[in-house]
């Protein structure tokens, strides 16, 4: 692989030493902006080498600040960054040189053609001059823009500047990447190759953090997520923990005979200690809801219970728990902290 | 409020290319822009040889009378307006160098630049340097119009680096306040209008087309405090070979030096103000201080 002129030093001990450093280790962090907005309250956070990190909340939760915090483009209020082992304050060109860093909105040199804009982010990132013809062919193929490599960018659709974006970020081929909301604002067809891009680089060893609004991205191409509310973290695991942590599955079940049959199906399933001690039950139009993290274990013996109450069931169906059911438990619970008087700050 | 944070990182080690590698990079992608993008660059030149021509047209018989009663009857009106274009074209050229930095500030341009290891100073003097570059071509274009127009140079070639000289340092003036603008008003739109709304009442309240001492009285006292005013007397008297200030009159250096004396030190104290403000600016929105 490539390696910028500037990385190439540490090159030799990095195998060494700095391979045990975590990509990002964040003691601490905050943020509080002068006019009082505590945008960032003391976030801890560890994210090893090669890890594919997503960072979520929603709009305002302070993703954008502590993304800004990581890359050196925002000094912290209180607390600590280490990134790639280099302390993102007092070594912060050291920083640069090995993260690439990619902006929510598009960034690229619209005058300049895709070859010009990456030449431009070569030097800017000190590739060293043998090395940064064939990098450029590399990456423009990787995002395929190789057959428009000599079109001024102001001729690209939103989709193709923002490859060219990820393209520029690249170059040297960092130890870490940051892509803040990589894909908002791309068809479908774009975003996947975007994801299969990224997928690719991540696999060649270079640790991404990633920020998103599409669950579904974040489900399929992370490893481990963190959950940002209010400048706090509130969740941080795999996919699968995280959805496990929000009650698993939810059971549906459709009854006939009505609204008498819905409600003594419903005590049933209530009064049953089947799913204990995790278990929610609600009244639908035709039958009842169960959310519990037991709903595939102990499902068909609510069936078989109800089965033998008299109650004729006529559909059912198992729906296994989604990063938005993990995303609206944290909504609700924001909601929740707006509603008490004195707290919640926008 | 934050402070500009002069030189606050400790970790500044040389980048992989050194400081004039970086300023090199910032040259170059800067020229290429221009050479994209060359309408602005060809209309400046057109504006300015217009002037001439429309100032000749137009005023010549009038322009004639006013040299005559101000001193000025053996100098021909296109001479006598030679310096006014070349300050022109040197003022709008400027503008180019806030609103290269509007379209940065909004493209997110310049926040892909600060995350690099280019130090901000090497990445404003590599693009300083490409629009001082334009600044000079642009010059030295409508100077030889003017040349094959009728206009004369008396100091000859020396004073052909010295025009481009007291060009280059009223170029920088300007294009500090783009740059101030650029960064107050961060909206291409209301940069372009500001600076034309300047450009104008600029050239025309000062020496540039006419005499002070044909202006009327408060006209006059605005001439006298315009800093167009002095870029072209000092440009005028390198043209004319005369000394041709009527400001500030000095005779302690004898010849066109008592107008390019005191004319200079008014140009290079408003660097210094303006391109201090400009630095701190600068400095500011490319830190990482919150604000």
């Amino acid at each position: 692989m490539v390696q910028s002129r500037r990385a190439h030093n540490a090159d030799d001990t990095r195998n060494e030493s700095a391979d045990r450093k975590p990509s990002v280790a964040v003691e601490n962090l905050s943020l509080t902006y002068s006019d009082g907005t505590e945008a960032v309250k003391g976030i801890s956070l560890s994210i090893p080498k090669g890890e594919f990190f997503g960072f979520l909340g929603p709009n305002g939760a302070g993703k954008t600040t502590t993304i800004k915090m990581l890359a050196t483009l925002l000094e912290p209020t209180d607390g600590t960054v280490r990134i790639n082992g280099y302390d993102a304050t007092s070594e912060r060109t050291a920083v640069r040189g090995t993260i690439g860093y990619m902006a929510q909105e598009t960034s690229v040199d619209e005058e300049l053609t895709a070859k010009e804009n990456l030449r431009f982010a070569c030097e800017a990132y000190g590739v060293a001059r043998a090395q940064r013809e064939g990098r450029i062919d590399e990456l423009l193929d990787l995002v395929d823009l190789a057959d428009v490599s000599d079109t001024p960018a102001e001729q690209f659709s939103g989709g193709m500047k923002k490859r060219l974006d990820a393209a520029t970020a690249l170059v040297h081929d960092p130890e870490l990447v940051f892509l803040d909301e990589p894909t908002t604002g791309l068809d479908p067809k774009a975003r996947n190759r975007l994801w299969a891009y990224f997928e690719r680089i991540n696999e060649n060893g270079t640790t991404i953090f990633l920020t998103t609004q599409y669950l579904e991205e974040a489900d399929q191409l992370c490893d481990r997520l963190a959950v940002i509310r209010d400048g706090t973290l509130v969740e941080d695991g795999s996919p699968d923990e995280l959805k496990r942590r929000v009650g698993g599955a939810r059971l549906e079940i459709d009854v006939d005979g009505g609204p008498a049959a819905v409600t003594e199906a419903t005590d049933i399933a209530r009064n049953s200690a089947l799913f204990e001690p995790d278990v929610a039950v609600d009244t639908t139009e035709d039958g009842l809801r169960v959310t519990t993290q037991f709903a595939s274990d102990h499902g068909t013996e609510l069936l078989v219970a109800l089965r033998d109450a008299g109650i004729s069931v006529s559909g059912f169906d198992i729906e296994e728990a989604s990063l938005d059911d993990v995303f609206l438990a944290i909504a609700d619970d924001q909601a929740d902290n707006l509603e008490q008087p004195g707290e919640g700050s926008a | 409020m934050s402070t500009p944070d002069f030189g606050s990182e400790s970790s500044r080690v040389p980048s992989g290319n050194g400081v004039v590698g970086d300023i090199w990079v910032n040259f170059k992608r800067w020229n290429r822009k221009a050479i994209r993008n060359p309408t602005p660059v060809f209309l400046d030149v057109v504006m300015a040889v217009l002037s001439l021509l429309m100032f000749t047209a137009v005023f010549g018989e009038a322009g004639a009378l006013a040299l005559e009663q101000s001193g000025f009857g053996d100098v021909g009106y296109v001479s006598f307006l030679v310096p006014a274009v070349l300050v022109q074209v040197s003022m709008a050229s400027s503008v180019s160098s806030g609103i290269g930095l509007v379209e940065d500030l909004q493209t997110g341009m310049f926040e892909k630049v600060v995350v690099t290891p280019m130090s901000w100073t090497a990445v404003f003097a590599g693009k300083a340097a490409a629009e001082l570059l334009r600044i000079v071509l642009q010059v030295l274009v409508v100077l030889g119009l003017a040349l094959a127009i009728g206009g004369r140079i008396e100091t000859g070639l020396p004073g052909v680096v010295g025009i481009v000289f007291v060009c280059l340092l009223f170029g920088t003036w300007y294009m500090s306040l783009s740059n101030i603008l650029a960064l107050v008003t961060r909206d291409q739109e209301a940069l372009d209008a500001a600076a034309y709304a300047l450009l104008f009442p600029l050239l025309f309240i000062s020496s540039a087309f006419l005499p002070v001492s044909s202006l009327s009285g408060t006209t006059q006292i605005i001439a006298k405090l315009n800093p167009v005013t002095y870029a072209v007397d000092a440009v005028r008297a390198l043209v004319l070979d005369r000394d041709v200030m009527t400001v500030l009159e000095i005779s302690a250096f004898g010849g066109i030096y008592d107008t390019l004396a005191p004319a200079l030190a008014v140009l290079i104290a408003l660097n210094i103000v303006f391109g201090a403000t400009t630095i701190a600016l600068l400095s500011r929105a490319s830190s990482s201080k919150a604000d």
